[in-house]
Formats: structure tokens, C-alpha cells, sequence
């Protein structure tokens, strides 16, 4: 998995683990925008950084529905830096939601899936950046699709 | 601030494809809204159920191998004598629910050799950890099977001391002093 430096296109390798309760100190909602310490009980949270830096880029909160095989995306958010036409680096979403689609397909090999409930806003933007199949108020990731954003990011 | 006042104040400074870019935001559905959404989501995996083939079943079969493979040979991890190239390969056919002498056809091999390798009675030449390579669809890179070999290799020099005794006299001398320039 890598992401990219967007000023100067080098790929750096991206390592993606479960955040450590030290890590919450510095999870802050400046940076990170939500309060990430309040899922901690609910959700199971991944951090992404790069390989050799403890800076922590992006984060994730995974919900496992062990009874629908199926990992739900509660939250994601990159650091303030790494947002918007600016940000430092590219491709850090995509390793995230790959990751979580590497998770399912470790837990539920074929049935594997990883679903959002998004913000009406974004849904065409999942759907072709991240190849996600509408379900009703999810958008979701199976089969074929979500192979492909493992090829395509992990 | 509330999650929602988070995406209030970023969509007014950024596009949607922006924010999809960056952020999967929270969203809050009534219990009604909650089951509805359960009851479309198991309707539409219900038809990609229907319609999947037996190609990406493999390859997400092969996908859990992959990360199994990956998480045992990061350097954190602790040698385990079970975890040899042979396990997993054993796994890899098990996996894909293949006779082994199916399997062994379908890489060219003898499938006597097959099970010495699964078996650990022999060390596959590299060309078998290239057959395996492009066998998978490049899901899992035969430099993966060489790591695996290389971790029980790594892990049998540095606690061998049989072999370090046998060695010691051929070794006429110690270098006891930290040689100066």
C-alpha cells in the first residue's frame, strides 16, 4: 500500500494498524475533526501512517457485523492537512476503505463486505472513485468491486 | 463541535468530491431508517450473491491467504514453526478446493513433489514460487513465499547451536578485540 507526496509524486509506503490508547492523546479534533475517543467502546479504529513516521495521516472506525459478514465504515477523516485541493498527500482515503476491504475479505473470504451510510453529497463521488454499488441508504462494497479496490490500493 | 457542524462548515469550503476524497462522515438514521437500510442492503447482496463467479470467489479466498501471509511475515510477529511454506501452501489448495493432483497439474509440478512441499520434505525451487505467483492472478507475489522461506531460515542460523559447535573448529582464530585503524 502507498500513498503519494502530491508536490513531489514520490509514493512512500503506507502502514495502516489498530490505534493504541496513546494514540488517542493526540487524536485531536483540530486535527482530526471528530472526537475519536468516544468510539473507542463501539467501533474498532485503524490509523494510517507513513512507514518509519509515527505521524498518524488518516483514521478509521470499523464496525463489525459479524452476523451480515459485513465491516461497516462509521467514520473516516484524513488529518487537516492531507483535505482539500491542497492537501499533502494523495490516495490515503482509498488505502483506508481498501484496507477495511482486506479486513472482510480476511474474516468472510467470498462474502467479504464493507458498507457507508454516506451523506446524500457524496454518493456519486464513492461510487466512482471508490467503485462503491448502491444499496438503499448504504452504498457497499462485494464481489468484483471490492477485489478491485484491493488491486487498486492494497 | 457536533459531527454534523463538521460537515456544515467543510462543505462550504470544499467541493463533494473533495470531501469524499477526505472523509466518510457520520450519519445518524432512525431505528425505521436503520432497518430499512438492513433489509435493501441484504436485498442487493443478495443478487451479487446470485450472479458471482467462481474467479472472484478464488481471488478473495486467495485475498484472505494474502493477508494472512502479510500479517506473519511483518517484523513484529514472532517465528512460528507451524507457519512454513508448507502450511500455507496447503492452505492455498485447500483454499481454492482443489484435489492436489489437480492443483499439481495446473502448475506443471509432479504431485509427489507437491506433497513433499506441503509436507516440508523439501524447499521449493524458485520457478515453483513463480508458478505460484501467476497461478494466484499476482495476488500473492512469489517474493511473499520466498519471505516465508527466509523467516524459518532466519529464525533456524540464529538458534542452530549444534551446527555452531561443529563449525567452531574450523575457525583458527578469534577475533576477541575490536581491531583499530
Amino acid at each position: 500500500m502507498y500513498i503519494i507526496e502530491v508536490c513531489s509524486g514520490v509514493c512512500k509506503k503506507a502502514i495502516i494498524s489498530q490505534v493504541e490508547p496513546d494514540d488517542f492523546a493526540n487524536l485531536t479534533q483540530e486535527r482530526y475533526f471528530f472526537t475519536w475517543k468516544s468510539l473507542r467502546q463501539t467501533a474498532a479504529i485503524y490509523k494510517l501512517q507513513i512507514e518509519g513516521n509515527d505521524d498518524i495521516l488518516g483514521v478509521m472506525a470499523l464496525v463489525d457485523h459479524q452476523s451480515e459478514k459485513r465491516i461497516e465504515i462509521k467514520l473516516l477523516a484524513s488529518s487537516i492537512e492531507n483535505k482539500g485541493r491542497f492537501k499533502q498527500y494523495d490516495r490515503i482515503i482509498g488505502c483506508l476503505i481498501a484496507y477495511a476491504c482486506q479486513l472482510s475479505a480476511d474474516r468472510y473470504l467470498e462474502d467479504a463486505c464493507v458498507s457507508l451510510v454516506p451523506k446524500t453529497t457524496l454518493v456519486n463521488h464513492y461510487k466512482q472513485k471508490y467503485h462503491m454499488i448502491y444499496g438503499g441508504w448504504q452504498l457497499y462494497l462485494e464481489d468484483a468491486p471490492l477485489q478491485r479496490l484491493i488491486n487498486e490500493y492494497a | 463541535m457536533k459531527n454534523n457542524k463538521v460537515y456544515k462548515k467543510l462543505i462550504k469550503e470544499h467541493t463533494p468530491e473533495e470531501l469524499a476524497e477526505a472523509f466518510v462522515f457520520p450519519v445518524k438514521l432512525t431505528k425505521k431508517q436503520q432497518k430499512e437500510a438492513a433489509e435493501q442492503l441484504a436485498a442487493a447482496r443478495k443478487k451479487t450473491r446470485e450472479s458471482r463467479t467462481e474467479e472472484i470467489k478464488n481471488s478473495l479466498r486467495l485475498q484472505h491467504l494474502k493477508f494472512r501471509i502479510e500479517d506473519y511475515l511483518d517484523v513484529k510477529k514472532e517465528y512460528n514453526p507451524e507457519f512454513t511454506f508448507g502450511f500455507f501452501l496447503k492452505q492455498y489448495v485447500e483454499l481454492l478446493e482443489k484435489k492436489r493432483k489437480d492443483f499439481a497439474d495446473e502448475i506443471s509440478i509432479d504431485e509427489t513433489l507437491l506433497s513433499q512441499l506441503i509436507n516440508n520434505h523439501r524447499l521449493p525451487p524458485d520457478y515453483i514460487t513463480i508458478r505460484l505467483e501467476i497461478h494466484s492472478g499476482n495476488i500473492i507475489p512469489a517474493t511473499y513465499w520466498i519471505r516465508l522461506i527466509e523467516k524459518q531460515r532466519l529464525h533456524d542460523i540464529s538458534t542452530n547451536e549444534d551446527l555452531r559447535r561443529i563449525e567452531k573448529k574450523f575457525v583458527t582464530r578469534v577475533i576477541t578485540e575490536k581491531q583499530t585503524a
